[in-house]
């Protein structure tokens, strides 16, 4: 194994991570707002870049121009499951938990259903974006274009995503909200507006994974599965409740994916992240930067 | 229950409206299970698959001017004409719901013999249940060499299975080696699933039987969301060839994340799967010029059997696509069960079966570029030659063998 | 506490009925699809109300548990087909194996909460599931094939006939309810349930619960081993992905959930209105290649579990649901 081989690994774990970062995001967003797992978000991710391929195959729009629409498109949606269900879910008073994983999951498969309905099973891909395919090399060291893009995008979302929560009234309105929404709605903040705004968030995060992930991957029904569970382990592993540590959970992942497949067979290569997440929450049981 | 019902009401009025038509044995429809991944991951194979039978169903009950049998004439003329209505049912990739499927459509829609299933592993099932019930279950395109070697009574495969491809592929290799091409190592590149896995391990013995160096053998979990580290590993290789078994998605991120790394092989030769779905072609078929894969049917057989093409267009206006290694099996899966019904004169399990085991259908019959389809002690088809095609302007030309080839393989690839 | 036992005597009695109604069925039911559908179900009930008890009563939300299934399926078919020990054996095998695993695991596992716990189980049920696929002598991806050689209730095999794995189930599954029960009045019950009423009696109680929580744990496993050795049986060929997949832990989980979590009679419940609605759809609206099972099913639990949080059990008893 030469130094190139593990630098190259390396380099394209690192910008898989922050991809992964960037998926795991909104989930971070969303539990961090209210305790609420979404197991939908594969799903979530699905559409969005089932909106990616709509957009370019009919309107010729570009996956980096479409992003923002997506993002948009992903925002609303997100909004219309807190406010059809996710709503109901929490008021539940028993089990709560429970009906939460539940409710969520089985939207995933309700939306997996609808998308084999309307879009067929068939496998789609964007060919000929922009970005697509394009790839630069630095001393023999590949990265491709879609990925050095996403890593880019990941990186702001993170940095804007950071003074949004510090720095405006309605990141302040989600802060207060999520730690004590009685007291908030005395102060006249509709809790149920701020926390469907909240999943429009976190949804519109992962709209713009979608349309990123939309240049490099394929897309069919049931393509979200492949990031859900990464995705999960990336929040917890970052510590619930810290968006930060999603960040820094996704690099994580990332290195230790194309780290385990350099030393073991690489049809074992998730067994490295899962052993990983394994180790930290049994010396930190709220995960690395967990406020819960 | 209500659908079944139903079903059956319409089953009768259909032999009502046909009952005027003069007179017919009996059996007035034989009916025959089809067994896909109708939902989840692999729907999309299940889906294209109904298209094939159902253009095979049209082909037996129609009246057609074709040289495959049951073509002319409508229906099956061994049964008075009976029509065949198939039956479809959805396994979704589990071999229980495979099994406990394919003992409603015996049971319950009372089919005389069950066609299936892309998935290896549910084909163990299903061939299980049918072996019991003594119903005929033909693999349609599973191509895992195990299944015919269980000493099964009931099962059948018209189709070549791994070994035979793979045997073809290293045939391939020692006639580009004497023709002076330099094929000294190879990289084994395999999903994990039962698929990839028997694939992988007849390559890896032909080559050490044959003296190929095997120069990375990697196998990867199926639907992983990179191959960043699979495929850099395969570039620090860097063999001569390059022999992937992978299903659609994980080819076309393997294409794309090559591209992205700037690994280039000087030749693949793939393991069909999603090397020959068009999805992977539209996704990333500009990358491919000049892929090998292995197939058991090629369009450019039509020039010689110009019903191969008119058969093919017939299933385009159903899919919108054309055939590929799988459709055209399952095409002639159908075709093959329902020659055999036909000598059967019955719809019982035995007599089909004795039927099945005396099949002997010249290669001229098939849309395939096999020899024949005959059947062995154990079930299996040798005779079904399997060949190369290469992916050439759009297109795939046969290359091998060189009774089959139109065209010399462009060596190494572009 | 005299209408506790009462209650309790009476869901002995009604038990007691079910499972001789239950008993009867194959006298009326002839079909074998439907008989089928009757196994699944019974089999489902045993697996939920085994999870229900590590999950529901002692409140440590597993979505693992395919890994026991998955040891036990493969403990018993290895044991048979490499070295001849009849199946009875191995599934007892399976059974102590995962229980001792069980326990391993909740060693470091049980100081976890929430979701960090559920998001523990499911990555080591996969760790487990990526082992069998690529360990060969186990026959990796390629599964066992477990042969048939006729019926014989010494390897438990049946070639047609579904009567005997119809009562091998409804024995396992009324085995479960009744551990169930049994538990519900034991000291383990009641340390659980003062936890979960009053989650500052964990601390002062933390090494006795601590150990409930191993035992409960073991026992769980144990009889979802014997489940998935039965599976094995049942099926006659297993492969990692059809008995230690994510979906399974899923499936085993969701009729506990949507008949009433942490109760007596919810996993009964929820598996005999899931399971037979799982395989019809399939079999009778899955065949149309559009998904429109997916969204059927997908749908009704979104619609159960919004309705009836505490489970579909609440709609036949006035029976307190034990909060979460």
């Amino acid at each position: 194994m030469t130094a190139e081989t593990i630098i190259q690994s390396l380099a394209s774990g690192l910008l898989m991570g922050l991809l992964y970062g960037l998926i795991a995001v909104g989930l971070a967003l969303i539990f961090g707002l209210m305790d609420v797992v979404n197991f939908a978000h594969g799903e979530f991710l699905m559409i969005a870049m089932y909106i990616t391929f709509f957009l370019f195959a009919f309107f010729a729009l570009d996956p980096l121009l479409s992003m923002p629409l997506v993002a948009a498109a992903l925002f609303v949606f997100g909004a219309v499951v807190y406010l059809l269900i996710v709503r109901f879910a929490v008021r539940a008073k028993a089990n709560a938990g429970m009906v939460q994983i539940f409710s969520t999951f089985g939207l995933a498969i309700v939306m997996r259903g609808l998308a084999q309905y309307f879009f067929t099973p068939d496998y789609r891909s964007v060919n000929h974006s922009w970005l697509g395919g394009k790839t630069v090399s630095i001393g023999g060291i590949f990265l491709p274009q879609p990925q050095l893009f996403g890593a880019l995008v990941a990186i702001l979302a993170f940095v804007g995503l950071y003074f949004f929560i510090n720095r405006t009234d309605f990141g302040r309105a989600l802060e207060a909200t999520r730690e004590d929404a009685g007291a908030v709605a005395l102060v006249g903040i509709d809790k149920n507006r701020v926390f469907a705004l909240g999943w429009g968030l976190g949804a519109a995060l992962v709209g713009l994974s979608g349309a990123i992930m939309a240049t490099f991957f394929y897309i069919y029904p049931d393509v979200g599965a492949s990031f859900a569970l990464i995705a999960y382990i990336t929040v917890a592993l970052g510590g619930f409740g810290s968006v930060f540590g999603a960040f820094a959970g996704g690099i994580i992942v990332g290195l230790v994916e194309a780290a385990t497949a350099l030393m073991l067979p690489p049809a074992l290569k998730s067994v490295g992240i899962y052993a990983v997440y394994l180790l930290v929450v049994f010396v930190r049981p709220r995960g690395l930067f967990g406020s819960m | 229950m209500k659908i079944t019902r139903r079903d059956v009401l319409l089953g009768a009025t259909a032999t009502a409206a046909l009952a005027p038509l003069g007179a017919r044995a009996q059996t007035s429809e034989v009916v025959i299970g089809v067994i896909y991944p109708l939902s989840g991951a692999s729907a999309q194979i299940g889906v294209d698959a109904q298209k094939a039978f159902e253009t095979a169903a049209d082909l037996i009950n129609k009246n057609y001017d074709f040289e495959l049998p049951l073509a002319k004439g409508e229906g099956i003329p061994g049964l008075g004409g009976a029509k065949v209505r198939l039956v479809f049912a959805d396994h979704q990739a589990d071999p229980q719901k495979g099994r406990a499927e394919a003992e409603r459509l015996i049971t319950q829609e009372k089919v005389c013999a069950v066609i299936g299933t892309y998935q290896s592993a549910v084909a163990v099932t299903v061939s299980q249940i049918c072996e019991r019930y003594g119903v005929p279950f033909l693999s349609a395109d599973n191509s895992s060499p195990s299944l015919h070697r269980r000493g099964l009574k009931f099962y059948f495969r018209a189709a070549p299975h791994d070994e035979m491809f793979s045997q073809a592929m290293f045939d391939f290799f020692d006639a580009m080696k004497k023709k002076g091409t330099k094929i000294d190592t190879l990289a084994l590149f395999h999903e994990d699933t039962i698929f990839g896995t028997d694939s992988g391990n007849a390559q890896l013995k032909l080559a050490n039987e044959r003296g190929y160096k095997i120069a990375t053998d990697i196998k990867y979990r199926a639907n992983s969301p990179s191959l960043s580290a699979e495929v850099q590993q395969l570039k620090a290789a860097n063999a001569d060839v390059l022999m992937p078994s992978s299903y659609t998605t994980d080819g076309i991120l393997l294409v794309k994340t090559m591209a992205e790394l700037g690994y280039k092989p000087n030749a693949i030769v793939a393991q069909d799967a999603g090397f020959s779905e068009k999805a992977l072609y539209d996704a990333v078929g500009d990358k491919l010029e000049g892929v090998i894969s292995r197939g058991s049917f090629s369009l450019d057989l039509a020039e010689k059997r110009p019903m191969v093409g008119k058969i093919n267009d017939m299933f385009k206006a159903r899919s919108g696509k054309d055939f590929n290694d799988y459709s055209s099996r399952q095409f002639m899966g159908l075709i093959v069960m329902a020659e055999a019904i036909n000598r059967a004169k019955s719809t019982d399990g035995e007599k089909i079966r004795e039927a099945l085991v005396a099949t002997d259908l010249p290669g001229e019959q098939t849309i395939m570029p096999w020899k024949r389809v005959k059947f062995d002690s154990m079930g299996q088809n040798n005779d079904a030659d399997p060949v190369l095609l290469q992916y050439i302007g759009g297109k795939f030309v046969t290359i091998f063998p060189p009774q089959a080839a139109v065209a010399q393989a462009v060596w190494p690839m572009k | 506490m005299d209408s506790f036992h009462q209650r309790r005597r009476r869901d002995l009695f009604v038990a007691f009925i079910f499972a001789g109604l239950a008993a009867l069925a194959p006298l009326f039911v002839k079909d074998v699809y439907v008989q089928n559908i009757m196994v699944l179900t019974l089999m489902y009930a045993a697996l939920s109300q085994s999870w229900n008890i590590l999950s529901g009563y002692c409140g440590q939300i597993s979505l693992g548990h395919a890994l026991y299934f998955g040891i036990g399926a493969y403990t018993t078919a290895l044991l048979f087909t490499k070295f001849g020990v009849l199946p009875w054996f191995g599934m007892l095998a399976g059974g102590v194996i995962s229980a001792l695993i069980a326990m391993g695991l909740g060693y470091p596992c049980f100081r976890l909460r929430g979701h960090y716990f559920v998001i523990a189980t499911i990555v080591i049920a996969e760790i487990g599931l990526l082992l069998f696929h690529n360990w060969t002598w186990a026959g990796a991806a390629l599964g066992i094939d477990i042969p048939i050689r006729g019926d014989n209730w010494l390897t438990f095999q049946f070639t047609r006939s579904k009567l005997p794995y119809f009562y091998f189930a409804l024995a396992l599954a009324c085995v479960a309810w009744f551990v169930t029960w049994w538990l519900e009045d034991s000291k383990w019950g009641f340390w659980w349930r003062a936890v979960k009423d009053n989650p500052d009696a964990a601390e002062s109680l933390g090494v006795v619960v601590f150990n409930s929580k191993m035992g409960a744990a073991a026992v769980s496993a144990f009889l979802v081993a014997i489940g998935g050795s039965f599976y094995a049986q049942f099926v006659s060929y297993i492969d990692p992905e059809s008995v230690m997949g994510f979906q399974f832990s899923l499936l085993m989980a969701l009729p506990a959930v949507l008949g009433g979590i942490g109760t007596l009679w919810g996993p009964v419940l929820g598996a005999v209105i899931l399971i037979p609605l799982t395989e019809l759809t399939r079999s009778y609206i899955g065949g149309s290649g559009r998904g429109v099972d997916l969204i059927v099913y997908g749908g009704l639990i979104v619609l159960i579990s919004l309705a009836r949080p505490q489970g579909l059990v609440g709609l036949f008893s006035s029976r307190k649901v034990p909060a979460q």
